[in-house]
């Protein structure tokens, strides 16, 4: 499973990262932030060729040594960040995908809520609740 | 990224040049020591070629040699052998180089905009350059490659030497037996017979040149034209060099030289018994200086010592010596002292004919050789080899079995195996720019090695056919970029030899980048970052940095990762100044884009380097940026931050040793919200006594409270100026915050204290702990004003208000408490200026002038105190109380006035008058606020008359001057007054201001007066509702002859208990009625029921009659002086007649004013109380009978007076100024023009059997109550239409004239006599005549029926 999960607001700063507690917060911020240099790209590049039918899964980002990274662009150029530890090989494509969309119906109930303000920082439990689903349980 | 001012084709060239090597004697040494060079050093800066070489390859093609460098080296016995690493000395070296070479300060930089992003980084990067440049140079030779393998070798002889030739001698049997014995490895040499140029080295200054000439002469017989040379050098002397202004073109290269030696040299005397770390100590400290003498071993006893201990400092005089050419040409002496011009022509002419003659023919033979050798082995060899090592399944020669220990990189040749030939003769044409040759050679090459498994050799051969293949311009084939790869990842990990693998990186890249392949380059270069080696990982991220925002598309957030990863390894690798550097760039990124995580970390990093660099500045501010944003780092993380700045800052400060406080950051100040406050501490309550509340900081600010305030102030001001307001007016703001005006400077008066409040903002989750806080002030004398101005003691303002828990530092250990004294600047900016357009389109501020007060002298300062002051009232209710005036200063004031936003609510009793007037309540305590007369009145008779002074009445605005004694109040004095209040006739909770004023006796004082504010809150309750109605009286004028003209008025008051409190209020007793009015007297009670007092219990309700007449004009009349409430005497309307509204209105006028004054039974405490007061009604125009008079409401109107037609309620209670609503109904108006009546027997008795017809005279009395003529129609006939009148009137008619048109004068009365017909007995309604009337000027005939509301009835009996 995910070993950090981040949310990006349209301006790029985050809106959401929570990463697996054991490991360094810092490197996955850098990842994270990293990572939206090839989600501009490859929005960049597929907007161009697919007109208004883009795919919301970009697929892998980039493998780092440790990590894989899978970017996922809502309409509203949200992007939704899964890091992925490299040893975890079982994790096939379809899942991450099933992960992203999970993540985004969240995304899009924590928009509903009429006391959020759009682009606050997520503050919501039940999006907590399924991020933390989809973490790497360390226990 | 690194723009190199090079080529790519350049710069990969001159990665491989061709290498010669240098033999010197003693003495030709010495000739070249005058110009503090040596002679490899005098030929460096010519060895660039300017003219184009030729040569011919072994097709005999002729091949243009353009712009070749050659290479000069001294002959360096190294025994190191080529490694698969640097050796520390390199590694040192390379450090060195990198440190040296810093951005200068004013560099260009490049600005990229991409996206929102603006960056400014260095567009070149000349430490990468540099340690480039190194690297290559100092790359060892190895064994699979020949590039850098000596090609030739100089020999070098003075003239001066006794027998040169013996010399030249000598020296090549020394190149010999280096080349040949074996005894060392390095350096290492291209071809067994290496080319010998023999130079005969002339002196001009010493030798004969003469002699110079024959020995050359015969150097030519022994050795070949074409291979020796005469070099004169030194044409001048060095004393008088200093006029002439020679180029020094040794400078630019020798700095790098000097650090070569020092690698190099330890090497070379290494088996000497020296301490190599302290003579590498000496080095690094004063390498740039001191490597140039012959024998640096010198220097060692002098500066060695020194230097270690100095090492560390050394780093910044290391650099300061590289950015500052002059001093390292000033510390060595400049160079070429002895050389002219002519000396430098002679130089490179010397090395352009050796390159021709010597160099260029001897390659050219040598790659005949070899092509020779190839071709005729080729045919056998090829096939033969291949063939025995498929037959013999590996049987490799006599090579592989002579290197069986073969190493990881696959096997090792001899150094003349046969498989080296064509990878020599692919060098050689490399060197000689024929790459197209090189690159079939390196091709053929690379299949052999490879088919050999030989690891290294093949990948050198794949490094060496791309770069030909770049380098070979016009070519068809497309640079074979895999190759290159191939080499790396054979080079890194069959072979594990990182060096090759840099090298082949660096070259790859800088060809990748040339071609824009930037993500490749990146690629590459972070591939080769790796654990062995800091600086090299660090300065190819920071490439890779560079390529990415080179791109296309600039990839920004992957440059600064990339920059922070390069940063973090320059750190570890020492090159701090570097990391700073990175992460500064870096930063640009991610700054304030809500990468708080990330932002901090490298805020704290570029704390930390900037402290480490001695740039406690710069750290202060990073560490501050940490400290102040509002970070989600945890508590224990912020701890840290915050300690680590503590202690930069304590470093700091004993450091710089500042005698000033230092500036902090934290806590941070909201500057904007500062609130300042001028006043004084004043008492706020004495025993009973209640200080006015004036204005405190407890107070918020509220916009329409200050404006209601200055509204007072300029009323109180307008008053003392005699009605107008001073052009200079200005509010006095005693409590200055963000939202008053704060562009003039406030005035302080001295000897008053100063408030500031600040608001502190702790951001961190960290508690800080803040003591001893204190206010820092300056003060500036104003030379201008004569006046002497002392210093204002300033009392240090401690409000603090939390916006984060600010938890003292008490449960803390001392250990761990660190305490920093400093200061923050209080700067507060003014408002954004937004009225031109300059101002909306840049963003500009006011100036703000809080904390800049003006101290002027003393000034009066008053305080005011109340006594008794009730907080509850009923509507209506008269209580006492007192006030009391103090003057708390040195300066005694006047003109004491005070405003109120509810004037009616109070009154001053004069203090000095109560006892003579009787008008004035006796100021004895809680009896009755009225004095009760000696006169005893018959209740219900005409009562006493009382005078009242106009200007009671004339007190118009809401100012009041308070009767003080003297009018002056003198320093430390005070004044009790009472202080009548009247309950407010509205019930509620109602907030009422007081601003009293004062201004010095003193004119001309800066100030010019001082106002103090009192606030209070009444809440009135129900007590009575009294409604009072006017109507005409009907009694015709000549019944009552006193009354004059239509006067006669009767008054209805309806008073009813609304008092709802249960418990409270008894019964209301109705004390008296009084009339305030110029024109009317009440009269007489004319109630049937009773005529003593009226009680009222709860819900009751009381009708009084009283009948009013008018009195004369001049006499303003009331029964009892009631307190001086201002009541509104009606502006008569003095309007022209003309209008005809005025007419009416005048006409119906009724200017009363209606006093109710009640005592009311409280039980309070089981306590009887009487409370008395008394309630208003003015009634101003009077009414019809039939109930539809209009009923003004007045400003002093209780609230609750019920009204008869709702929708009037609503007019009226929005009109509560002075005038009369305007007129809404004129027919309501006109109908009261004429006041008529009827006269006529009440019965009479008619014989109707005698006569059917009755006559019965009837008198119609007009009487016009208006000023004006008025046209009257009186129409006898009946209103058939009126259905009621229907069946009464039917049997009864006027008779004789039945209608009369007249004209009745102003006031005139007018009888009519009428005949009315009754034909049988019973009850009439006589009031049936309609009477129309219109005043006599109105053109169009708008008659209005006159009143006819009461039936007149009439009796008329049969007798």
């Amino acid at each position: 499973m995910a070993v950090c999960i981040a949310v990006i607001a349209k301006e790029n700063y985050p809106l959401y990262i929570r990463s697996v507690p054991t490991q360094n917060k810092l490197k996955f911020h850098y990842t994270v932030h990293t990572s939206l240099d090839v989600v501009e790209e490859k929005v960049s590049t597929v907007g161009k060729s697919l007109g208004d039918q883009r795919e919301l899964y970009l697929g892998l980002l980039y493998p780092t040594e440790d990590y894989k990274v899978y970017g996922y662009v809502t309409n509203s150029k949200v992007k939704f960040v899964i890091v992925v530890d490299s040893s975890n090989t079982s994790l096939r494509d379809n899942e991450i995908r099933s992960m992203f969309r999970k993540l985004h119906n969240s995304f899009t109930d924590v928009m509903c809520n009429p006391f959020h303000n759009p682009g606050d920082p997520i503050q919501s439990k039940a999006f907590d609740g399924i991020v933390s689903g989809m973490m790497v349980q360390t226990g | 990224m690194a723009q190199c001012v090079q080529f790519v084709e350049e710069f990969v060239q001159d990665s491989f040049v061709p290498m010669v090597a240098v033999l010197c004697s003693e003495e030709a040494e010495r000739a070249t020591r005058k110009n503090n060079l040596n002679f490899t050093e005098l030929l460096r800066p010519f060895c660039r070629l300017t003219s184009e070489g030729h040569i011919r390859d072994p097709n005999n093609q002729l091949q243009v040699v353009k712009n070749l460098r050659i290479c000069v080296n001294n002959v360096m016995t190294n025994p190191n052998t080529a490694s698969a690493a640097l050796s520390p000395a390199q590694r040192r070296l390379l450090n060195e180089v990198v440190l040296s070479c810093q951005p200068q300060e004013g560099a260009v930089t490049n600005v990229i905009t991409a996206g929102d992003y603006n960056l400014n980084f260095n567009a070149t990067t000349p430490w990468f350059k540099a340690y480039r440049e190194n690297f290559l140079q100092t790359m060892p030779a190895s064994d699979h490659e020949f590039l850098n393998h000596y090609l030739a070798c100089l020999l070098v002889v003075s003239s001066t030497e006794a027998v040169p030739v013996e010399q030249f001698l000598k020296l090549s049997q020394e190149q010999h037996r280096i080349q040949h014995s074996g005894e060392y490895t390095n350096p290492k040499w291209f071809i067994p017979n290496t080319l010998k140029y023999y130079v005969l080295l002339h002196d001009m200054s010493e030798g004969d040149e003469q002699r110079a000439d024959v020995l050359y002469e015969d150097m030519k017989q022994r050795y070949g034209a074409q291979g020796c040379y005469l070099l004169k050098i030194n044409s001048r002397a060095s004393s008088t060099a200093e006029d002439e202004q020679i180029p020094d073109p040794w400078s630019q290269y020798l700095h790098r030289n000097n650090l070569q030696n020092q690698v190099i040299l330890p090497a070379v005397f290494d088996n000497q018994h020296f301490r190599p770390k302290q003579y590498f100590a000496g080095h690094n400290a004063n390498g740039v200086s001191n490597s140039l003498e012959s024998h640096p071993l010198q220097l060692d006893e002098g500066s060695g010592m020194g230097a270690l201990h100095t090492l560390s400092a050394a780093n910044t005089d290391v650099k300061k010596g590289a950015r500052d050419p002059e001093s390292t040409a000033g510390g060595a002496g400049s160079h070429g002292v002895c050389l002219t011009l002519n000396d430098h022509d002679h130089i490179r002419q010397f090395i352009q004919e050796f390159t021709f003659r010597g160099l260029l023919p001897h390659i050219e033979k040598n790659i005949r050789q070899l092509n020779d050798q190839l071709v005729s082995r080729k045919g056998l060899s090829r096939s033969l080899f291949t063939a025995t090592k498929k037959w013999f399944g590996g049987g490799k020669g006599p090579e592989k079995s002579v290197h069986e220990p073969k190493s990881t990189c696959g096997l090792l040749y001899p150094p003349e195996a046969p498989e080296l030939q064509i990878r020599k003769m692919a060098d050689l044409c490399f060197l000689v720019q024929h790459y197209e040759l090189a690159y079939s050679c390196y091709h053929t090459a690379k299949k052999d090695f490879l088919s050999d498994q030989a690891m290294l050799y093949a990948a050198g051969a794949l490094e060496m056919a791309a770069v030909s293949a770049f380098l070979h311009a016009g070519a068809a084939r497309s640079y074979p970029a895999h190759y290159m790869d191939t080499a790396i990842q054979t080079y890194r990990d069959v072979c594990k030899n990182m060096v090759l693998a840099e090298r082949c990186t660096l070259l790859s890249a800088e060809i990748l980048k040339s071609q824009g392949k930037y993500s490749e380059a990146a690629t590459l270069l972070i591939k080769m970052t790796s654990e062995d080696s800091d600086l090299r990982s660090a300065l190819l991220l920071e490439q890779a940095a560079h390529c990415f925002i080179n791109m296309r598309n600039p990839m920004v957030r992957k440059f600064a990762f990339h920059m922070i990863l390069a940063g973090h390894r320059f750190s570890k690798a020492g090159q701090r100044r570097h990391a700073l550097r990175c992460y500064c760039q870096a930063m640009q990124v991610y700054k304030e884009r809500g990468w708080a995580l990330a932002e901090d970390h490298i805020n704290f990093t570029i704390g930390r380097q900037s402290f480490t660099l001695r740039q406690p500045e710069n750290a202060v501010l990073a560490f501050k940026q940490i400290l102040t944003n509002d970070s989600r780092q945890m508590a224990t993380q912020q701890a840290a931050f915050l300690r680590e700045y503590l202690y930069v800052y304590k470093v700091t400060k004993v450091f710089n040793h500042v005698s000033s406080l230092p500036m902090l950051p934290l806590p941070c100040i909201h500057s904007s919200a500062t609130r300042v406050y001028f006043g004084h501490e004043r008492r706020l309550a004495e025993g009973e006594k209640q200080a006015a509340t004036h204005v405190s900081l407890d107070q918020d600010y509220d916009q329409d409270l200050a404006a209601m305030w200055c509204h007072l102030e300029e009323q109180l001001v307008a008053s003392a100026n005699r009605g107008t307001v001073p052009v200079n007016f200005q509010q006095t703001q005693c409590c200055l915050n963000s939202q008053t005006d704060n562009l003039r400077h406030p005035l302080a008066v001295v000897e008053e204290p100063m408030i500031v409040e600040l608001t502190f903002r702790n951001p961190l989750k960290v508690s800080l702990a803040l003591s001893n806080l204190s206010l820092l002030w300056r003060f500036t004398p104003d030379a201008a004003s004569p006046s002497k101005e002392k210093m204002p003691e300033e009392f240090m303002g401690e409000t603090i208000t939390n916006e984060e828990t600010l938890a003292l530092g008490v449960g803390q250990q001392t250990a761990n408490l660190m305490v920093v004294r400093g200061k923050q600047d209080l700067m507060i900016q003014g408002p954004r200026l937004n009225q031109t357009k300059e101002d909306k389109m840049l963003v500009r501020h006011g100036p703000d002038r809080r904390l800049d007060p003006i101290i002027t002298p003393n000034m009066p300062l008053m305080e005011v105190f109340f006594l008794h002051f009730p907080t509850a009232l009923l509507c209506g209710e008269i209580r006492k109380a007192y006030v009391e005036f103090c003057n708390v200063s040195s300066v005694a004031l006047s003109g004491l006035r005070v405003a109120s936003t509810h004037p009616d609510f109070f009154t001053f009793g004069s203090q000095a008058t109560t006892p003579v007037t009787p008008l004035s309540p006796t100021s004895a305590k809680n009896c009755s606020a009225y004095k009760t007369l000696a006169t005893v009145n018959q209740p219900g008779s005409v009562a006493f008359e009382v005078l009242v002074s106009a200007e009671d009445f004339s007190q118009l605005s809401t100012v009041v001057e308070i009767p003080i004694e003297g009018n002056v109040l003198e320093p430390g004095e005070s004044t009790q007054l009472p202080l009548w209040l009247r309950g407010p006739d509205q019930e509620g909770v109602h907030e009422i201001n007081f601003l009293f004023y004062y201004e010095s006796v003193e004119k001309g004082t800066k100030i010019s007066h001082r106002v103090l504010r009192h606030t209070v809150f009444i809440c009135a309750s129900r007590s009575l509702s009294v409604q009072a109605s006017a109507s005409r009286s009907s009694v015709p004028p000549h019944h009552c002859q006193d009354d004059k003209g239509c006067s006669g008025t009767l008054v209805v008051i309806d008073v009813e208990n609304i008092n709802t409190s249960e418990s409270g209020v008894r019964e209301f007793h109705i004390v008296q009625v009084s009339s305030s009015s110029q024109h009317w007297q009440l009269h007489k009670c004319i109630n049937p029921a009773r005529d003593k007092d009226c009680k009222l219990t709860s819900r009751e309700r009381a009708k009084l009659c009283f009948r009013a007449k008018r009195c004369k004009p001049h006499q303003g009349s009331s029964y009892r002086k009631k307190h001086n409430h201002h009541l509104k005497s009606q502006d008569p309307s003095e309007d022209k007649a003309s209008d005809l509204n005025n007419i009416v209105k005048k006409c119906n006028e009724l200017d009363l004013n209606i006093i109710v004054i009640w005592k009311a039974f409280v039980v309070e405490d089981n306590k009887q109380l009487i409370l008395e007061g008394q309630l208003h009604v003015a009634l101003q125009t009077i009414g019809k009978e039939d109930f539809s008079l209009v009923f003004l409401l007045p400003k002093c109107l209780c609230g609750h007076v019920l009204l008869f037609q709702e929708a009037q309620e609503m007019v009226l209670l929005k009109f509560k100024s002075e005038q009369p609503p305007p007129v809404v109904v004129p027919s309501a108006e006109l109908s009261q023009l004429i006041k008529t009546n009827l006269h006529y027997p009440e019965t009479y008795t008619h014989p109707f059997v005698q006569n059917s017809l009755c006559l019965v005279p009837v008198t119609l009395t007009l009487s016009n109550c208006s000023p004006a003529h008025v046209d009257i129609i009186v129409d006898l006939r009946h209103k058939s239409t009126s259905p009621e009148s229907l069946e009464v009137h039917n049997s009864f008619n006027w008779v004789g004239q039945t209608q009369y048109k007249l004209q009745l004068r102003p006031e005139e009365v007018l009888c009519l006599t009428l005949q009315a017909c009754f034909i049988q007995a019973g009850v009439y309604n006589l009031n049936t005549p309609r009477v129309f009337a219109k005043p006599a000027e109105q053109g169009t005939m708008c008659e209005t029926s006159q009143q006819t509301s009461s039936p007149a009835l009439i009796i008329i009996n049969n007798a």
